[in-house]
């Protein structure tokens, strides 16, 4: 078999275990938001933090409980990543206190669903950072994400009120009905696969060449499956999904690539269901898939394409590939956690070749949305409809609305400044790592030691940095050394705004929706479940994101593409 | 050998409207003169107090200066200087378009302005007249208009019939008539009366009338944007902040890249990015509408109206000349039970010969045609005291005879009948509720009659049946209207929305003066049709 042949097989297998799955975890998912009922096990959690799940929230409230507990989980990371040093071996490894502005920037990360790691797992955190810490945030991120993205679904199907829902319950269900549930199974099968699960200690074992290597044990396959699952992407090792106790197989690896795409996209299964009318979910999904598999079509190609001797000798850009899974595998991987706020890699994007690294980076630029995070990529794909149908309603000469509800300055207002925020903070935090006189040292792709000589290389690193922990991706384009006081601070920072702020105005966008009287659907209704209207957000995501970051990508992996 | 020769069918070119000439859309905005006009408004738009309100050609203003400082420094550089004509055009080529749609709203208010300061009004004092400018009237005062005279304020006829052009307020080129008494009197100023004289009592203070509160309109319009454009302004603003971004960290970048940019190659690329040319597609948008309205037909005179009407959820008709004909005709008389329906029938014409309301009208002539009742005169009936029909009584009658017999709004003469501590029969309720939910529209007759042995006895005696034939087309109409999701309300002053079903909405409101106003009120029902 060729391996551009295995690699579309790869990706034929992961569309239908994908289409196979979204029908049911979709509508599981609708069932699970919408439901008055409360399992036992959450009416003691409720107790236990005091909060009332049947009480409705209007925004404000929604997002002091989002804000509150999020706060609540970066000090918490944050200490416990502090104490580390005084923490008996058993639970420390026997590894130090992390520096402050590590620690930081760690804890931002975790909750912030990054998992940006400057960081190496297997050299700085134990058991407990590790399971206490890190593992927990893998989950109650992911479900804060979730939520947010319900609460705007809400503001959809709901009207004349001002209630979004209740954030504890939201957050509590997401939780404990699917992300555990579902990661229980997916853990199972990644240990079958070979992932290990234990609390050994540090093994040093004996290398081929005779020096020796240590191996840390862990609870890898519980902590990978939640990694994928929630679009987290932190590994327990430095190496991430390229290590083989976390990513043992071919198997597991297409597995590892379905539990990331499995919820984004049957999310807008449930965004159907919820606003009752599932035709509107296949539209936002159609206007995801084309982009996710264009995507990947276009990653594909860049890798096999065989330029110069070296290349042609391996059939394809080798360099930094998965080697055990080949040249397409990598590239599916490499999309879908950039597509998605992922940041988990099975092969590392620096070496990929100039315009596959460019379409990493684009493909994180787009803002997390095609199919995005757990529940950010539907928020923000919706925002992005939202902007579609205002362009597209003003054609047809009336005040657009979208599934009922009319698009007008507030919500447009709101709209603007969600898509403001990380662009701002990726040029702006890019622009100043690149001005001031210090930061750049970080760049290990200096002028004259670079494969291309030009420092473009260099650059997209920088970039790739900023625009990663803005999006919350968490993957990195490697040869950077972040972690130095100015990048652990300003990455942290960026990630914090850039998962937050966003939130912010999402909620409030959702309590105005819920607050309108519906417009019935009439002849002069632009039709939102149509084809053309997903061409229309394609195109419209494609273009503003395309103006914003060109002339940034011209001086990086364009520059190093065509030289 | 057959000589009839074939009948011609009416071909479809016959029956369509004719295609609109090409060039009838544009309504002055492509007009050169025009263009010419406003170009000085648009040097004037450069003041940056002005600019900074249109953020993105606000951007490009910047640009412009930067470039032409830029470009005076380097005064050798063509392509500075290229970039500095090319950037100016297009501020000032924005603020051209700006001042020409701002000069179209000034335009019609100004034609307003002038109907209202021309008028001449001839103001009765005592029995001489005197020449005023229309704008010096009081409320109170009188004045006369004749055949050709603009009615100079708004007022009630309070003398007279006329008939009167009211096409420069209402669009309705049919003239309508106004009379004094009854429902027909009010008159709007700036009107033209085409026959006949009245007299006109004016009864609203200068600064207030109709015409000036559509001057505030017009001009409140030219300044105001619509939320469609707000809204856009606020998105276009948001990416040029955006796009801003992306140039000025360009430069830090490119430093990095050993390419470092000269301020004018940034000022262009900036001007390249930013959405300065999307503002316009709203005015675009609206020209397009303004052409497929005249292909139907329509005249809109501003793009602004196509946004409007597109945005119509509700439909607000009044019923009487826009649902019906418009002319409700006594259609029977209903007795109740107990009475004969020619007791009843010269009962309604007696209570209706004081009343010149068509309807009062139609009575009498129905009592005529149908049993045959001469109609009486005012004159005949000695020591008869007549009352007259008025809006706020809704009731008419005459007492003679030491007869006192009334007829009127239903709930006026139920109100009439207790007053003068008489009972309303059992079924007149019910009578009257049969004839609303017919869609017509009932009037009770009473009578109060002073027995043989001195005490005096009110009672209802029947209904009069007014009938408002519906225009044909209206339900279909309706339809096609819910089909867009219009709603459609009709608003009629009937005691009670007649319950035909699915057909409108209807809103019933009763002057405050009704014993019975909070029932009614709160019958303010509205019913969606299915």
């Amino acid at each position: 078999m060729s391996p551009v042949l295995s690699g579309v097989l790869q990706l034929l297998a992961l569309v239908a275990a994908l289409a196979l799955s979204y029908r049911p975890l979709g509508d599981y998912m609708a069932r699970v938001y919408s439901s008055e009922k409360h399992l036992r096990a959450e009416k003691l959690i409720y107790r236990t933090i005091g909060a009332d799940p049947d009480a409705g929230m209007r925004w404000p409230a929604y997002l002091r409980g989002v804000l509150a507990f999020s706060v609540a989980g970066v000090l918490f990371l944050y200490l416990l990543q502090r104490i580390q040093g005084v923490l008996p071996d058993s639970l420390s490894l026997g590894f130090t206190a992390i520096s402050p502005d590590q620690a930081f920037n760690t804890a931002a990360s975790f909750v912030a669903n990054t998992n940006w790691q400057s960081y190496s797992g297997e050299q700085a955190m134990g058991h407990a950072v590790q399971t206490l810490g890190l593992a927990v945030q893998n989950f109650v991120s992911a479900a804060v994400g979730i939520a947010v993205a319900v609460a705007l679904v809400r503001g959809f199907a709901r009207s004349r009120t001002g209630e979004l829902g209740n954030f504890w319950a939201d957050l509590v269900r997401g939780t404990v009905r699917i992300l555990i549930p579902l990661s229980v199974i997916g853990a199972t099968v990644l240990v079958a696969c070979g992932a290990i699960q234990n609390f050994s200690g540090i093994h040093e074992i004996g290398q081929l060449t005779g020096g020796t290597q240590q191996v840390n044990g862990g609870a890898v396959a519980s902590q990978e499956v939640i990694k994928e699952l929630g679009t987290n992407g932190g590994g327990y090792f430095n190496a991430n999904s390229a290590h083989p106790f976390e990513n043992p197989n071919a198997f597991s690896n297409l597995f590892e690539i379905f539990l990331i795409l499995v919820i984004p996209f049957a999310l807008t299964r449930t965004f159907g269901k919820l606003v009752g009318n599932v035709k509107q979910g296949y539209a936002i999904l159609a206007a995801m898939g084309v982009i996710w598999l264009g995507f990947t079509a276009l990653m594909m190609w860049t890798e096999y394409a065989h330029h110069g001797a070296a290349l042609q000798a391996a059939g394809g850009a080798m360099e930094g590939k998965e080697q055990r899974f080949g040249v397409g595998a990598s590239a599916i991987f490499a999309t879908t956690t950039t597509l998605t706020s992922t940041g988990a890699v099975d092969s590392f994007h620096s070496s990929f070749t100039g315009l596959g690294g460019g379409l990493t980076l684009l493909s994180m630029m787009l803002g997390e949305i095609a199919p995005g995070g757990v529940g950010s990529g539907l928020y923000g794909m919706l925002v992005m409809a939202i902007i579609a149908v205002f362009i597209a309603g003003l054609m047809v000469g009336r005040t657009p609305e979208y599934l009922g509800k009319k698009i007008g300055t507030r919500e447009i207002k709101l709209a603007a400044c969600y898509i403001l925020i990380t662009p701002t903070l990726v040029l702006g935090f890019t622009a100043l790592s690149m001005a001031l006189s210090s930061p750049p040292g970080s760049i290990l792709n200096v002028k004259g030691n670079s494969v291309d000589g030009s420092g473009a290389h260099g650059f997209s690193e920088v970039l790739y940095a900023f625009t990663s922990g803005a999006n919350n991706n968490g993957s990195a384009f490697a040869g950077l050394n972040a972690n130095t006081p100015w990048y652990n601070t300003t990455i942290g920072l960026a990630m914090l705004l850039g998962r937050f702020l966003p939130m912010v105005f999402v909620l409030a966008l959702a309590g105005s929706l819920a607050e309108q009287t519906p417009v019935p659907e009439t002849a002069g209704t632009l039709r939102t479940e149509k084809p053309l209207f997903a061409g229309l957000l394609v195109g419209a995501i494609l273009i503003i994101t395309g103006l914003t970051y060109f002339p940034a990508l011209a001086l990086g992996p364009m520059a190093e593409g065509l030289s | 050998m057959s000589t009839t020769t074939p009948v011609r069918t009416p071909s479809e070119e016959d029956i369509q409207p004719q295609a609109p000439e090409s060039g009838r859309v544009s309504g002055g905005l492509f007009d050169p003169a025009q263009l010419l006009k406003s170009l000085p408004d648009a040097f004037r738009k450069l003041d940056p107090r002005v600019m900074v309100k249109a953020p993105v050609m606000f951007v490009v203003l910047i640009g412009s200066v930067v470039t032409t400082v830029l470009a005076l420094k380097d005064p050798g550089s063509w392509f500075g200087w290229a970039i500095t004509v090319w950037l100016w055009l297009t501020v000032l080529f924005a603020n051209l378009a700006e001042a020409v749609a701002e000069g179209r709203g000034k335009a019609q208010a100004d034609t307003l302005r002038k109907a209202k300061t021309d008028t001449v009004a001839r103001r009765l004092n005592g029995d001489t007249e005197e020449s005023v400018p229309g704008t010096e009237l009081r409320v109170g005062d009188l004045v006369v208009c004749e055949a050709g005279d603009i009615i100079p304020g708004d007022g009630d006829v309070v003398e007279g019939v006329a008939s009167v052009d009211e096409s420069a307020i209402t669009g309705e080129s049919a003239p309508v008539i106004r009379e004094s008494g009854g429902d027909r009197s009010a008159v709007t100023g700036g009107t033209k009366v085409l026959s006949d004289r009245i007299v006109i009592k004016i009864t609203t203070k200068p600064g207030e009338t109709f015409i000036d509160r559509m001057i505030n309109l017009v001009e409140g319009a030219a300044r105001q944007k619509t939320p469609n454009e707000i809204a856009l302004n606020i998105l276009l603003a948001s990416l040029t902040i955006v796009f801003l971004l992306a140039v000025i960290t360009l430069q830090p970048f490119a430093i990095y890249a050993g390419a470092e940019q000269s301020m004018i190659i940034l000022a262009a690329l900036l001007v390249c990015l930013i959405p300065t040319t999307i503002g316009a597609l709203l005015s675009a948008i609206g020209i397009a509408g303004m052409d497929r309205l005249v292909q139907r037909n329509v005249l809109a005179m501003s793009g602004r109206a196509v946004e409007a009407a597109g945005d119509v959820s509700t439909l607000l008709l009044d019923k009487t000349g826009t649902i019906t004909y418009g002319n409700r005709q006594a259609a029977e008389f209903v007795p109740v039970k107990g009475t004969m329906a020619a007791e009843v029938a010269d009962a309604a014409q007696l209570s209706s010969l004081a009343d010149e309301t068509p309807e009062g009208r139609s009575i009498v002539v129905l009592a005529k045609e149908k049993y045959g009742l001469r109609e009486r005169h005012e004159g005949e009936l000695v020591g008869a005291e007549w009352i007259p029909f008025t809006a706020q009584t809704r009731m008419s009658g005459v007492d003679v005879d030491g007869r006192k017999v009334r007829k009127g709004a239903t709930g006026s003469v139920i109100a009439w009948v207790e007053e003068q501590g008489g009972t309303v029969a059992e079924d007149a309720r019910k009578l009257t509720d049969d004839i609303s939910q017919a869609g017509g529209t009932p009037l009770l007759v009473a009578v109060e009659e002073r027995l043989p042995e001195g005490k005096s006895v009110a009672r209802v005696l029947g209904v009069i049946h007014l009938k408002d034939v519906v225009k044909e087309g209206m339900r279909e109409r309706f339809d096609e209207l819910r089909a867009m999701g219009i709603k459609t309300v009709m608003i009629t002053g009937a005691p009670r929305p007649p319950r035909r079903p699915g057909t409108w909405w209807t809103w019933t409101p009763t002057p405050p003066s009704s014993s019975r106003s909070s029932r009614s009120a709160s019958s303010c029902s509205s019913r969606a049709a299915p």
